[in-house]
């Protein structure tokens, strides 16, 4: 649910390390735990000063305990400005944080299949779905798009409960795992799989919007359902500025839903790609 | 001993400057899970039109220094839904609110008005006649005095609500916009809305909006936000609500200071969900600290 448990708090760094020259990866301990839904995300800032003005929205890579305190983990990539300042934080520096943020992955319906598709960073999204579905031992692959192995995430990060042969890397220039866009891999496993086998699938998946958007087509031809996480720019994170908005399908028509607050997991088929 | 901060806006007294700025705080209820908001001065709801309004297409929003250009385009649930399902729990939360209303002509701001003015909880009604992303109405009314003297006595003449006029900033002479809003009978003025701003990108050649132009808020309007409500407050004798990049209980005494009767709290909604209760509080230390026993004391008290 949207708006359960969501509070606006002070926390203090614990770690924030730069892995393999591409990704972050930023501890944060905050004042009380806090329980999220895979896909659900946090505004997140801590430069002094007004510029850039607005935190940034980052996925909840992972939550936990640390005597009374709560900590929240993140990942990211350097983007932009706020991301690049996010970077030059040290152990002991603050920040603020709102969250857990908007809907996430719904994983509850029984007797089904996943298939997790991370684009780039986009991995750090459907990690904790991963986590979450491997935990109920529910069965599930992952399948890791990059440009090159140096941009897949490092392998501790991934998690374990897919098993063997169960994850499928993909990059561009054929560096690692399968020689191609993370798309093709899974259109060719898809065109693999009987009707009722496609019926019972559900595709998790968060990444570029090209990616987003041929998967959706994909899985729609095939029959397959799908959600989506989806990012865009945002001031506010939790709903009032209205500023996040993605077209979906509404009856005949369409609608402007917010990306932070009815998303940003969202029913691929319903989305207006 | 706790200082008054109460304070009167012509017909109404509420029980502190602070109030939220429409289209920054939702309908109010979205800040529940951060705070009681029952203790705001006042809620000022997101515009309201007659119908549900889709808003523009997006790229809505850009980050700009120490700043935000918005073009939303008043994306709302109307005032038939607003009124069937939102007030009924603001009213359970205690909270008082404003409605800010907006038509694409003279008729729709009528017809909100009477609506409106039906709903005896509601505290005050604000016209917007300030907005620059829509292609008809809100600024187009506010841009010249006859405009906003006909809007507001128009607006007037339906309902015995508090009145007050939202004011665009993007005018030559802001005192006698203000002016005309007070002849037309408005109760208070409100302002600075956004300032007409623009970002492009140099390499894509495109804007960064999809309406091109949008409303720049944040810090970097303080400035001229301050500087138009000191304006607005020595051309009219009706309270001046100021607004424009207030973050802290500095900048909103900042405003009262140079004549604002109460202050609205805009973008910094959007990285500090609880600055309204942070900014609330900060004054009420500085008046105990300056042992000023009433807010109105301090109010206007710049010495030039």
């Amino acid at each position: 649910m949207p708006g359960s448990g969501m509070r606006f708090v002070a926390g203090r760094i614990l770690r924030n390390e730069e892995r393999g020259g591409i990704f972050y990866r930023l501890v944060a301990e905050i004042p009380a735990p806090v329980r999220f839904v895979p896909g659900q995300f946090a505004m997140v800032s801590g430069w002094p000063g007004n510029d850039p003005l607005l935190p940034r929205p980052l996925a909840v890579f992972r939550s936990g305990k640390k005597k009374e305190f709560g900590t929240v983990e993140f990942v990211y990539k350097v983007v932009g400005r706020g991301t690049a300042l996010l970077s030059g934080l040290h152990h002991g520096d603050s920040l603020s944080l709102t969250l857990p943020l908007g809907r996430g992955f719904d994983l509850a319906e029984e007797g089904r299949r996943f298939w997790l598709v991370g684009g780039g960073v986009g991995f750090s999204s459907v990690f904790p779905a991963a986590v979450s579905l491997g935990r109920r031992r529910i069965g599930h692959e992952i399948f890791l798009g990059a440009k090159a192995r140096a941009h897949l995430p490092p392998r501790e990060w991934t998690p374990g409960g897919a098993g063997p042969g169960r994850i499928h890397l993909c990059t561009e220039d054929g560096s690692a795992g399968f020689r191609g866009r993370v798309t093709e891999a899974v259109l060719e496993r898809l065109s693999s799989l009987s009707e009722g086998e496609a019926a019972r699938l559900t595709i998790l998946a968060c990444g570029p919007w090209p990616m987003l958007k041929e998967l959706a087509a994909s899985a729609l031809r095939k029959g397959v359902s799908i959600q989506v996480a989806l990012e865009n720019h945002m001031a506010c994170g939790f709903g009032v500025c209205w500023g996040c908005v993605v077209s979906l399908r509404d009856g005949e028509g369409t609608a402007y839903r917010r990306v932070c607050r009815e998303g940003p997991v969202f029913d691929g088929r319903e989305v207006v790609w | 001993m706790k200082p008054d901060l109460s304070v009167t806006l012509g017909p109404l007294t509420v029980r502190n400057p602070v109030m939220s700025a429409s289209g920054t705080f939702g309908y109010g209820l979205e800040f529940s899970p951060f705070y009681d908001i029952s203790r705001l001065g006042m809620i000022v709801v997101k515009g309201l039109s007659l119908a549900p309004t889709a808003g523009n297409r997006p790229g809505r929003i850009v980050e700009t220094p120490a700043g935000m250009l918005n073009a939303i385009g008043l994306q709302n649930i109307g005032v038939a839904r607003f009124v069937a399902d939102v007030v009924p729990r603001l009213e359970e939360a205690g909270a008082s609110y404003a409605a800010n209303i907006y038509g694409k002509t003279v008729e729709e701001y009528e017809e909100l008005a009477s609506r409106l003015s039906e709903v005896a909880s509601l505290s005050a009604i604000e016209v917007n006649a300030s907005c620059p992303n829509v292609q008809e109405g809100g600024m187009a009314f506010g841009a010249t005095p006859e405009g906003i003297r006909e809007l507001t006595a128009r607006v007037r003449r339906r309902t015995s609500k508090p009145l007050w006029v939202k004011l665009t900033p993007n005018v030559a002479d802001v005192g006698r916009i203000a002016k005309a809003a007070q002849e037309g009978g408005a109760d208070a003025v409100s302002l600075i809305n956004t300032l007409v701003g623009m970002a492009v990108d140099h390499r894509t050649r495109r804007p960064l909006l999809s309406n091109v132009t949008g409303g720049l808020s944040g810090p970097a309007i303080k400035p001229v936000a301050l500087r138009m409500v000191w304006e607005a407050a020595r051309a009219v004798s009706i309270p001046v609500i100021g607004i424009g990049g207030i973050q802290t209980a500095a900048d909103a005494l900042e405003f009262i200071l140079v004549g604002a009767k109460a202050v609205q709290v805009g973008t910094a909604n959007f990285r500090n969900p609880g600055v309204c209760i942070e900014i609330l509080e900060g004054i009420e230390a500085f008046l105990r600290e300056e042992r000023i026993a009433r807010l109105e004391d301090y109010r206007g008290a710049l010495s030039t």
